[in-house]
C-alpha cells in the first residue's frame, strides 16, 4: 500500500532529528484542555526512565482548532521539578504535526508509525490525548516490556468504572479472547507500546483506509499483535480517568468501525480462531493497586425506550441477521421490557448468540454490512442497559465476575460460532419468524 | 323455395368446407405446437429447477434483498425464478409460433409487434427490478439511520425512500417503453422536485450532527449532567 505523503512539517522535522531510540505518539483532536498534561507527562517520562536512550513525543493532530498544537509546544518541564537521580544524558524533543487522509485516529496512528521508522525507533508508545491520570510511570510501564524484555506488544491494564468501556466489556474483549485465546482485558484502551518490528508489520498492511483510520484502530493492532503470533503482554497503570466526552460522538458510527474491525479481522484470521482452545492470561507487569474512580452516570431508562422503539422498527433488518432462535430471544426481551422496565435483563448467552449472528451476518452479507451493523446499536444499549441494572449494587470484583461470567459464555459458544460462519440459515428462518410474526399481527395465516 | 334453401345450405356448406380446409389444418398445427412447448416449457422448468436447486445465486437473492422483494416471505429461490422464466418464454414462443401458422396479416403483424418490443421489455423490467432492489437497499438504510437517529416515524420515512426509488424506477421503464411521454414529462417535473428534497435531506443529513450535537446537550442539560461527563463505550 502507498504510504501517506508526510506533512512537510514532518518531513523536515524527522531529517532534523535524524534518529530516535522511543517515540511517543499522542493522536489529538481539540483536546487543548488535557494534551498539555498528557505530554509533559511523556516527556517526565522519558527524561525519569529512559534518560540515555533519545526520544520524541509525536502529536499527530486531526485540525484542530482550539489550540491543540500551540498547547503541545509550549508544555513545559522543569527537570528540576522531577528529582531525578541522574541528569538527562539526551533531550526528548516534541512534534506536532497535522496529519491527511480520513479524519481519524488510525490515520494520526499511522503518521505516528511512519514517522517512527523513519527515525529507527527501537519501541513506539501511543497514549490518548484526553487522559487526566497518565503519569511518567505509565511511559514506563508501556514501553519497558519492549525495550528490556522482548515484548512486541504490550495492552495497558487499568481500574475503570464500572459503567466505562462498555464496549469492551461488552463485545471487544469476551469475543476477541474466545476468538484467539489470550486474554488481553483492555483490547481498546487506547495506550499501547510497540516493538519496532510490529510497527513495521502494521506500515505494511493494506486496510489502513477502512474503519482501520478512524476508532477501529485500537482493536485492529491488539488482533493483528495476538493473531500473528507476536509477544503480547498488560501492563497495569492504575486508574483510566479522562475528559468529558462529546455527547454528541455518534455512538452508532463507533459501534460500526470498532465491531466491524472485530468482524473483518475474525474472516482474515479465521484459521487462526478455528483452532483455538483453551484461553490463557497476558502476561500482566506493574504493582497492582486499588484506586478510586470518578461516577459515571448511565440513563438506562432512555436505553431501553431506544430498545423498545428500535425493536417495533428493525425486526426486518435483525432478521437478515440474527438465527430464528435467537431473533426469538430478543423478541422475548422485548415483551418483558414492555412489563417492567426495572426488571429488564438480557442474559449473557442471549447477547453472545446476538453478536456472534452479527459477526456471521457481516460474512454472509457484503452488501449490507454496514445497516447491519447500525442496526446492532439498539442492541447494544439493551445489553448495557441490562448490565447496569444487574450490576447496581455491585462492587468492582463483583462487576468483573460478572464480565468474566460472559466471556465464558462467548467461550463456551465457539461450537455455535464455528457452526454457523459458513452458512446462510440464519437469515432463511430469520424471515421465516417476521412473516409468523407479521401473520400474527394481522391475524392473517 | 326449396332450392333457394338447398342453395344457402349449400353456399354456407361450402364457406364451411372452404374455412374448415383453410383454417382447420393450420388450428390443429397451432394447437400441436402450443401444447409441444407447453410440454417442453414444464420439462425445462423441471430440469431448471433440479440443476439450479441450491446454488449460490440463492444466497445472492437473500443478501441483496431480491428474494424479499420479490416474495415477502424471503423464501424466493433462483432455481424457481430461472425456472419460472423458461417455463415462461416456452410457453410465449410457443404461442408466438402456433399464431405464425396461420399466416394471415393480423397474426403476422402482431408477431411483429411483440418481436420488436420484446427487447424493450426486458430492459424495461431490469430498470424495474433495478430499482426495487435500489429502493429496498437504501430504504432499509434509511430505516436504520432513521432509528438510530431517533426520528419520529421511521419506517414511514423508510416507505417513502423505497415509494420515492421505485417511482423514478417507473418513469424511467416507461420512456424505454415510449409509453405515456406525457405522463413522463409530468413525472420529470416531480423528479427534479424530488431531487431537491433529496438536496435538502442531504444537507439535513450533513447537519445532523450538529443538530443532535445541540439537541443533546440541551437534553442532558435537562436531565443530568453526570452521564454527559465520564461514560466512554470504549
Amino acid at each position: 500500500m502507498p504510504e501517506m505523503i508526510l506533512p512537510d512539517e514532518a518531513r523536515r522535522a524527522t531529517e532534523f532529528l535524524d534518529r530516535a531510540d522511543i517515540v511517543i505518539g499522542i493522536p489529538s483532536f481539540n483536546n487543548a484542555r488535557t494534551i498539555g498534561h498528557v505530554v509533559r507527562a511523556a516527556y517526565a517520562g522519558l527524561a525519569k526512565y529512559f534518560p540515555q536512550w533519545t526520544g520524541v513525543v509525536i502529536n499527530s493532530d486531526g485540525g484542530s482548532t482550539d489550540g491543540t498544537r500551540d498547547a503541545v509546544l509550549s508544555a513545559r518541564l522543569e527537570d528540576s521539578h522531577l528529582m531525578l537521580l541522574s541528569t538527562p544524558m539526551v533531550a526528548a524533543h516534541r512534534l506536532s504535526v497535522p496529519y491527511h487522509g480520513i479524519p481519524g485516529k488510525g490515520s494520526a496512528f499511522r503518521l505516528i508509525f511512519q514517522l517512527a521508522r523513519n527515525l529507527g525507533a527501537k519501541a513506539c508508545a501511543v497514549v490518548d490525548s484526553d487522559l487526566r491520570s497518565i503519569t511518567p510511570e505509565w511511559i514506563d510501564l508501556l514501553l519497558r516490556p519492549v525495550m528490556f524484555a522482548g515484548y512486541d506488544f504490550v495492552a495497558p491494564y487499568y481500574h475503570r468504572h464500572k459503567y466505562d468501556g462498555t464496549i469492551t466489556n461488552s463485545i471487544v474483549y469476551p469475543l476477541t479472547r474466545a476468538l484467539y485465546g489470550l486474554r488481553v482485558r483492555q483490547p481498546i484502551g487506547g495506550e499501547f507500546g510497540m516493538s519496532a518490528r510490529l510497527v513495521e508489520r502494521y506500515l505494511q498492511r493494506e486496510d489502513w483506509e477502512t474503519d482501520v483510520a478512524r476508532y477501529g484502530i485500537d482493536i485492529w493492532m491488539t488482533t493483528i499483535a495476538i493473531a500473528e503470533g507476536y509477544r503480547v503482554c498488560q501492563s497495569f497503570l492504575g486508574a483510566k480517568l479522562h475528559d468529558a466526552k462529546d455527547p454528541g460522538s455518534d455512538l452508532s458510527a463507533m459501534l460500526q468501525q470498532v465491531v466491524g474491525s472485530v468482524f473483518l479481522l475474525m474472516q482474515e484470521y479465521e484459521s487462526v480462531w478455528e483452532k483455538s482452545g483453551p484461553t490463557a492470561p497476558a502476561e500482566l507487569f506493574g504493582f497492582r493497586f486499588d484506586v478510586g474512580l470518578d461516577p459515571v452516570e448511565v440513563n438506562v431508562g432512555r436505553m431501553i425506550q431506544t430498545f423498545l422503539r428500535s425493536a417495533g422498527e428493525l425486526g426486518e433488518i435483525w432478521a437478515m441477521a440474527l438465527h430464528p432462535a435467537t431473533l426469538a430471544g430478543v423478541e422475548e426481551l422485548k415483551g418483558k421490557a414492555v412489563g417492567d422496565p426495572s426488571r429488564f435483563h438480557m442474559e449473557d448467552e442471549l447477547w453472545a448468540r446476538i453478536v456472534l449472528d452479527f459477526a456471521c451476518a457481516y460474512k454472509r452479507s457484503p452488501l449490507s454490512r454496514g445497516l447491519i451493523l447500525k442496526s446492532l446499536t439498539a442492541l447494544y444499549l439493551a445489553r448495557v442497559a441490562s448490565f447496569v441494572i444487574e450490576t447496581e449494587a455491585m462492587v468492582a470484583s463483583e462487576v468483573e465476575d460478572r464480565v468474566e461470567h460472559l466471556c465464558l459464555t462467548f467461550e463456551e459458544l465457539r461450537p455455535y460460532l464455528r457452526r454457523h460462519w459458513n452458512n446462510g440459515s440464519a437469515t432463511e428462518g430469520g424471515m421465516d419468524h417476521v412473516r409468523h410474526r407479521e401473520q400474527s399481527i394481522t391475524g392473517r395465516g | 323455395m326449396f332450392d333457394i334453401v338447398s342453395k344457402v345450405l349449400q353456399g354456407a356448406g361450402d364457406r364451411l368446407h372452404y374455412h374448415a380446409t383453410t383454417y382447420l389444418p393450420s388450428l390443429l398445427a397451432a394447437l400441436t405446437l402450443i401444447f409441444s412447448f407447453y410440454v417442453a416449457a414444464v420439462l425445462a422448468r423441471w430440469v431448471l429447477h433440479k440443476i439450479f436447486k441450491g446454488l449460490t445465486i440463492d444466497k445472492f437473492l437473500r443478501q441483496s434483498g431480491v428474494a424479499y422483494m420479490i416474495d415477502r416471505s424471503g423464501r424466493l429461490r433462483a432455481s424457481r425464478l430461472v425456472a419460472e422464466t423458461a417455463y415462461w418464454s416456452l410457453l410465449l414462443s410457443g404461442l408466438l409460433m402456433g399464431l405464425s401458422v396461420f399466416n394471415t396479416n393480423l397474426t403476422t403483424h402482431m408477431i411483429e409487434g411483440f418481436v420488436f418490443l420484446l427487447p424493450k421489455l426486458v430492459v424495461a423490467g431490469l430498470i424495474l427490478l433495478s430499482g426495487a432492489w435500489l429502493s429496498q437497499y437504501l430504504g432499509r438504510g434509511f430505516l436504520v439511520w432513521a432509528v438510530n437517529e431517533e426520528l419520529p416515524m421511521p419506517r414511514r420515512l423508510a416507505a417513502v425512500a423505497r415509494v420515492l426509488i421505485m417511482f423514478v424506477a417507473i418513469v424511467v421503464a416507461a420512456e424505454h417503453l415510449n409509453f405515456a411521454r406525457n405522463v413522463f414529462y409530468a413525472a420529470f417535473v416531480i423528479l427534479v422536485g424530488g431531487a431537491v428534497l433529496t438536496a435538502a435531506i442531504a444537507v439535513a443529513i450533513a447537519t445532523g450532527g450538529n443538530l443532535r450535537h445541540m439537541l443533546e446537550e440541551r437534553r442532558l442539560h435537562r436531565e443530568e449532567r453526570g452521564e454527559r461527563s465520564l461514560w466512554s463505550h470504549l
